[in-house]
């Protein structure tokens, strides 16, 4: 399979990675998170894993149990982890530490390397015998709640080795080695590849949407994070001048319960206009990601903080225009006006939504620049190299 | 063009390897020039190789008319446009290392303080090099030549630029090894002439290299 990958980034790229690789084979690798399926790092481990495997390093992935209350707790440690601010639910760090006893007394640890994602999983290092830890964050750690922080830095400072998305996310306050992997895309994956124009046309049409007038497309999770409600504010700005659709879609994650209470506040802003279309897709509709994002005019991903927001990625490999907010990792992929728009307001969104949709030749600039800044920077062969470098580095 | 020493076998073979710079947050940041003067001294060599070196290895889209990362910083954060020039073309050419960079970017920005300070701050990045074997070899020089123009950019800056700023060699490795196996001075020569800080461009960084060596073994 890996071969596959040549095509797009050349047999000297591929050869690099199977020969890093090579200080790792036979080794056992594995990776643990919260999740099989929803969001960004499921996505990534569901690729990775067999990646890693084809070069001859044998790596498991697994994912850890919790109930509700589980999840709720974590889930107000993601969001004060990225706001900076936390509410957290009474009990929440006994919650936490009795999942990762469950937890570390169910799963099997005994690898050579272990990358544990994100703080769902951070306290099993608890359970650490042998090998070398590395604690993969995806989100943005860089001005937490300081209560969350510094519960969970107990377990982070023990790890051996840490990876952060952007060099934005560093922390001053940990003596572990810092490594900055940004994540990726696979360009291969049913979400990203190439699709027929009929296919994209017919999605479009089974959700009523007219693939003939302009779309705005944005694909994140209904979190406040991802600002739902800028993100209509700007559509309804520019549609006092022109005709245009929003497309929003979301897809429940089994790690986020805030997700239907964020959908239904988005579906009362949106009011009862009909361009614009709230979608809850399930986990894996990745046909359809594809289409929307291919059907788009532009895509937006107006986050208010993001932990790295791949869904840019998608979009510019698509050669898409993307207005981003300019918040996380979306610095990163989106390039003032030669991949995108960095915004902060749904004022400035919907200017650059708007000057987009006036200007054909520009999208087309920009959606070209961002198709090959993806390709160079942004793939998932890149951060599997990375990952293995990473590896080896922590071995030394 | 003498085709006897094209086939001429080395005394030594060379063998190509590269190198991926993993980076690595350096516990440091900068919102204004003091700190950033204070962050170069402080920081490790390779974080001083990262940050000059980065447009080059970065393979990114963004205007590429600044040659590292202090200058981008200081242009878009800080808008001093005439530091950032300086900044950007400090020389870097043989035998010069990232020891004697870090001494003239102090120099440079305590003579030129600019006042302000960035919303965005630089952020410290050092790395961790992890070297590989290619497989390729070149057992002459016609070898040698082809090999240049075909490999990865990633193996003739580890050779070209890496070795030789960290101060593991005096001289690039292209020119030690066509100096020791051939006696060939004019080449070598003309190789340490090429300073590869000023360049954001990999493969402008071969042709040139490529020009120069047929600049003297071809005339």
């Amino acid at each position: 399979m890996i071969e596959k990958y040549a095509e797009i980034i050349g047999e000297e790229e591929l050869d690099s990675i199977i020969r890093i690789a090579e200080k790792l084979k036979g080794m056992s690798v594995l990776h643990v998170n919260s999740t099989p399926a929803g969001g960004g790092v499921a996505e990534i481990l569901s690729k990775l894993v067999p990646l890693m495997r084809e070069l001859g390093i044998n790596t498991d992935w697994k994912v850890i149990r919790g109930d509700k209350d589980f999840f709720t707790v974590t889930k107000s440690f993601h969001n004060s982890l990225q706001n900076g601010y936390g509410e957290l639910p009474q009990g929440a760090f006994e919650t936490y530490n009795k999942w990762q006893e469950i937890n570390g007394n169910e799963l099997d640890l005994d690898y050579d390397i272990i990358f544990i994602h994100d703080p769902q999983p951070a306290g099993l290092i608890k359970f650490k015998k042998k090998g070398k830890w590395i604690w993969r964050c995806h989100i943005d750690i860089s001005n937490p709640y300081e209560p969350v922080w510094n519960f969970l830095k107990q377990y982070v400072q023990n790890y051996d080795s840490i990876i952060i998305s952007s060099p934005v996310f560093g922390r001053d306050d940990l003596l572990k080695p810092q490594y900055v992997v940004p994540p990726s895309i696979d360009p291969l994956s049913i979400k990203n590849r190439p699709i027929p124009e009929i296919t994209i046309k017919r999605i479009l049409y089974k959700f009523d949407i007219d693939p003939d007038r302009p779309i705005i497309t944005q694909v994140s999770r209904f979190d406040r994070a991802k600002d739902p409600l800028g993100v209509i504010k700007s559509y309804k700005l520019v549609k006092r001048h022109t005709d245009v659709q929003l497309v929003y879609v979301g897809s429940p994650a089994t790690d986020d319960p805030e997700g239907e209470i964020v959908y239904k506040e988005t579906l009362q802003a949106a009011g009862n206009d009909n361009d614009i279309k709230l979608l809850m897709l399930p986990p894996n509709s990745d046909l359809e990601i594809n289409a929307f994002q291919r059907g788009a005019t532009i895509v937006m991903q107006k986050s208010i903080k993001e932990g790295f927001g791949l869904t840019v990625s998608e979009a510019l490999w698509k050669e898409r225009p993307v207005i981003g907010g300019n918040t996380g990792g979306i610095p990163l992929q989106v390039i003032n006006n030669i991949t995108g728009y960095l915004v902060s307001t749904p004022e400035e969104a919907a200017h650059y939504a708007l000057y987009l949709l006036r200007n054909k030749e520009v999208r087309e600039r920009l959606g070209k620049n961002g198709r090959e800044h993806v390709r160079k920077n942004f793939l998932i062969t890149r951060e599997l190299r990375d990952y293995l470098m990473v590896a080896s580095l922590t071995l030394r | 063009m003498n085709k006897e020493l094209l086939d001429k076998p080395a005394q030594t073979p060379f063998e190509f390897e590269a190198a991926y710079y993993p980076p690595r947050y350096a516990g440091l940041k900068a919102y204004t020039v003091d700190e950033l003067i204070e962050g170069i001294k402080k920081v490790d060599g390779l974080s001083i190789f990262y940050h000059i070196f980065h447009p080059l290895f970065s393979s990114h889209v963004i205007p590429e008319d600044m040659h590292n990362d202090f200058a981008v910083w200081i242009r878009d954060e800080l808008h001093n446009l005439e530091l950032a020039q300086i900044i950007s073309d400090i020389e870097g050419k043989e035998p010069r290392t990232v020891e004697d960079v870090r001494e003239d970017l102090i120099k440079i920005l305590s003579e030129n303080k600019v006042s302000g300070r960035a919303t965005r701050p630089f952020y410290f990045v050092s790395c961790s090099p992890v070297i590989y074997k290619t497989g390729k070899v070149a057992r002459n020089l016609g070898e040698f030549f082809d090999t240049i123009a075909t490999i990865s950019i990633r193996s003739i800056a580890y050779h070209f630029i890496f070795k030789r700023v960290m101060g593991y060699s005096t001289k690039n490795d292209f020119s030690l090894w066509i100096e020791e196996n051939y006696g060939l001075k004019d080449i070598s020569d003309s190789l340490s002439s090429i300073d590869p800080q000023t360049y954001t461009d990999e493969e402008k960084l071969r042709e040139d290299i490529i020009r120069k060596i047929e600049e003297v073994m071809f005339k």
